[in-house]
């Protein structure tokens, strides 16, 4: 596009990439940052190298964390009995909200996808197995999304951990097909967590 | 529920807004003036689709960057404005003004259709005849589209996995993946093959009472029945257990296909005309009662469940039936359906016009309907009109059904 200088160009492309951002929005994004005074460019510039630099994936439980083990998976108020699975951190913190669960989280970074190209290889289901072959696990809980994809992934799951003689169970969701742990809110995660059953 | 008035903007070359009869509706017209243009339009309103074109982009006029649909229903006095706004990359749905999502709009105008292009039911492939009771099924309850697609998405699913098992070489690898999708598979299709065979069960109990039908359509006795894909390979009232096996069985043949050979996707609708396969021994004529019957079997049984009517198109209904027929069909379906057909015969427009609002279509636009047709004639000349085109019409009859 030859409307703006390069560098505009540059700036709206890389935006554009950005999940949930179109050419439009991408556009007043940019031109908002051009406005804007340079503390406040300088400012969100830091913050993008500062996580990049500080923030990795925990080794134990896969979630986000500036120190490793996270605070979660060192925490010594939680319980380390039990193991809650999720597709993505930002689940995680659905579930944290509801200040009900106390115990571990392992995150898989996805759900199988053929269509996607994601197979169990491409999940974090590795590191899961032998969490729980060197722990006092007694539970674990799965709470992959309730949409054609997480119940593949929990199916598979289950089918995978059953041989280690563990308690597995799914979370209960009411809620209809295709929707995501992210839209749900602190009331219907905490019955999906009371109301889970063991399969 | 009734449809009471249709806005239309930018579709095809529809202009402006037509009121409707909450019993018969007559587009009548010349060739090429919209009349098939206005019951597409009732029909995208009610069902998001066309039954002319699958791509329904297609529908926005040459003019317009999009088309807007908009129509007025009533159910008992209280009045809901359903709206579909068609644009080249997208399908926007609303009732009140409202963005709804498609299987919560869908319960809001129910429409059944008879046209040529319905014939593929009976001649097509078995996709045409699954859709049709699938419609008939969502008409019933909305939700159950929602299962379809999750079905869908289900055997889009296996079909990747099957295919990548397939060209790495090293099916076994796969096996496990294979069963765990074969387990989502099983549990939607079990939901899909009950409401299906349901349904073409209470079709079936509809068809032998529909005495009236078949009387109009002559002595055949139509008959359906549901063919899943696994019959004849075990016990079919434990559907679940069935699939599971045949499933198994089948992994290495699925691998080898690089798709799913088994499951709802695969089953048929038989329909048989005197006991045998309409589309293979039945006539033109069986074929076409075939179809008519089955509609209308499909209204009783959305009218019993709800009773309310819903709506019935028959596009170019002089081309389908002889002028007996149309006679039968339009009283068997009074109090039975809101009924919008269209014609070229000026004598149908005529001879219905006390029992219908007959509106005529010239280049897109209503140009007049049936209070103004009527008032427009002083009586004796309304006597001569009548007593002339009764006659033109006995001269035009329509070819008489085999
Ligand atoms: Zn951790």
């Amino acid at each position: 596009m030859l409307d703006y200088a390069e560098p505009v160009t540059r700036l709206i492309d890389e935006l554009k990439k950005l999940p949930g951002i179109g050419h439009k929005s991408a556009q007043r994004l940019a031109f908002y940052l051009l406005r804007s005074g340079r503390n406040e460019a300088e400012r969100l510039i830091d913050s993008i190298r500062e996580v990049k630099d500080k923030i990795i994936l925990c080794s134990t439980c896969n979630n986000f964390t500036d120190v490793d083990p996270c605070r979660f998976c060192a925490g010594a108020g939680r319980d380390h009995r039990i193991i809650l699975v999720v597709e993505e951190p930002l689940n995680l913190v659905t579930i944290e909200k509801t200040r009900e669960y106390k115990g571990l989280y392992h995150v898989l970074h996805g759900a199988l996808s053929p269509i996607r190209g994601i197979g169990p290889e491409e999940l974090k289901i590795k590191g899961l197995l032998e969490r729980l072959r060197s722990s006092e696990v007694e539970e674990v809980i799965l709470a992959t999304n309730p949409n054609t994809e997480g119940e593949a992934t929990a199916n598979y799951l289950s089918r995978l951990l059953k041989p280690l003689g563990l308690k597995i169970t799914r979370i209960a969701m009411g809620v209809p097909v295709g929707s995501d742990l992210e839209y749900a809110d602190e009331v219907t995660m905490h019955k999906a967590l009371t109301n889970r059953h063991e399969i | 529920m009734i449809l009471a008035r249709l806005d239309v903007d930018g579709f095809r070359n529809l202009e402006g807004a037509a009121d409707f009869s909450p019993s018969l509706n007559i587009f009548y017209g010349d060739n090429a003036q919209g009349k098939t243009n206005w019951l597409e339009a009732v029909y995208v309103l009610g069902t998001t689709k066309s039954f002319r074109t699958s791509q329904l982009r297609d529908c926005i006029s040459f003019d317009a960057a999009r088309s807007l649909i908009t129509g007025l229903t009533e159910r008992e006095s209280i009045s809901k404005q359903l709206q579909t706004l068609i644009s080249p990359s997208s399908k926007e749905l609303y009732a009140n003004g409202k963005r709804e999502t498609l299987s919560r709009y869908l319960g809001n105008l129910t429409v059944f259709s008879l046209s040529l292009e319905g014939m593929e039911v009976i001649r097509g492939d078995a996709s045409n005849r699954r859709r049709l009771i699938d419609r008939g099924i969502v008409a019933l309850s909305p939700a159950y589209l929602d299962r379809l697609a999750e079905y869908n998405r289900v055997v889009k699913q296996k079909n990747k996995l099957l295919v990548t098992a397939q060209e790495s070489g090293s099916p076994a690898r796969f096996y496990s993946q294979i069963e765990v999708w074969n387990e989502q598979l099983i549990s939607v299709a079990s939901e899909v093959h009950t409401a299906r065979s349901s349904y073409v069960q209470m079709a079936e109990a509809q068809l032998e009472r529909e005495n009236h039908g078949r009387a109009i359509f002559g002595a055949e006795s139509v008959s359906i029945g549901y063919r899943s894909c696994l019959e004849g390979k075990g016990d079919l009232s434990r559907y679940s257990e069935l699939l599971h096996e045949r499933l198994a069985l089948r992994m290495p043949a699925e691998i080898a296909a690089g798709h799913c050979l088994i499951g709802p996707h695969r089953d048929d609708i038989e329909l048989l005309a005197d006991g045998r396969e309409v589309a293979r021994f039945g006539s033109a004529g069986q074929q076409r009662s075939t179809l008519f019957l089955l509609v209308l079997a499909q209204i009783s049984i959305y009218t019993s469940t709800y009773e309310e009517r819903p709506v019935l198109l028959i596009d170019d209904i002089d081309a389908e039936l002889d002028r007996g027929r149309i006679e039968a069909l339009i009283s068997e379906l009074e109090g039975r359906a809101q009924t919008f057909v269209s014609t070229s015969r000026r004598a149908i427009a005529n001879r219905y016009r006390d029992r219908a609002r007959v509106l005529l279509v010239e280049r897109g636009r209503i140009a007049k309907d049936t209070p103004a047709f009527y008032e427009t004639a002083a009586p004796a000349t309304r006597q001569a009109l009548e007593v002339q085109t009764l006659d033109a019409y006995d001269e035009e009859e329509a070819p008489a059904l085999e």
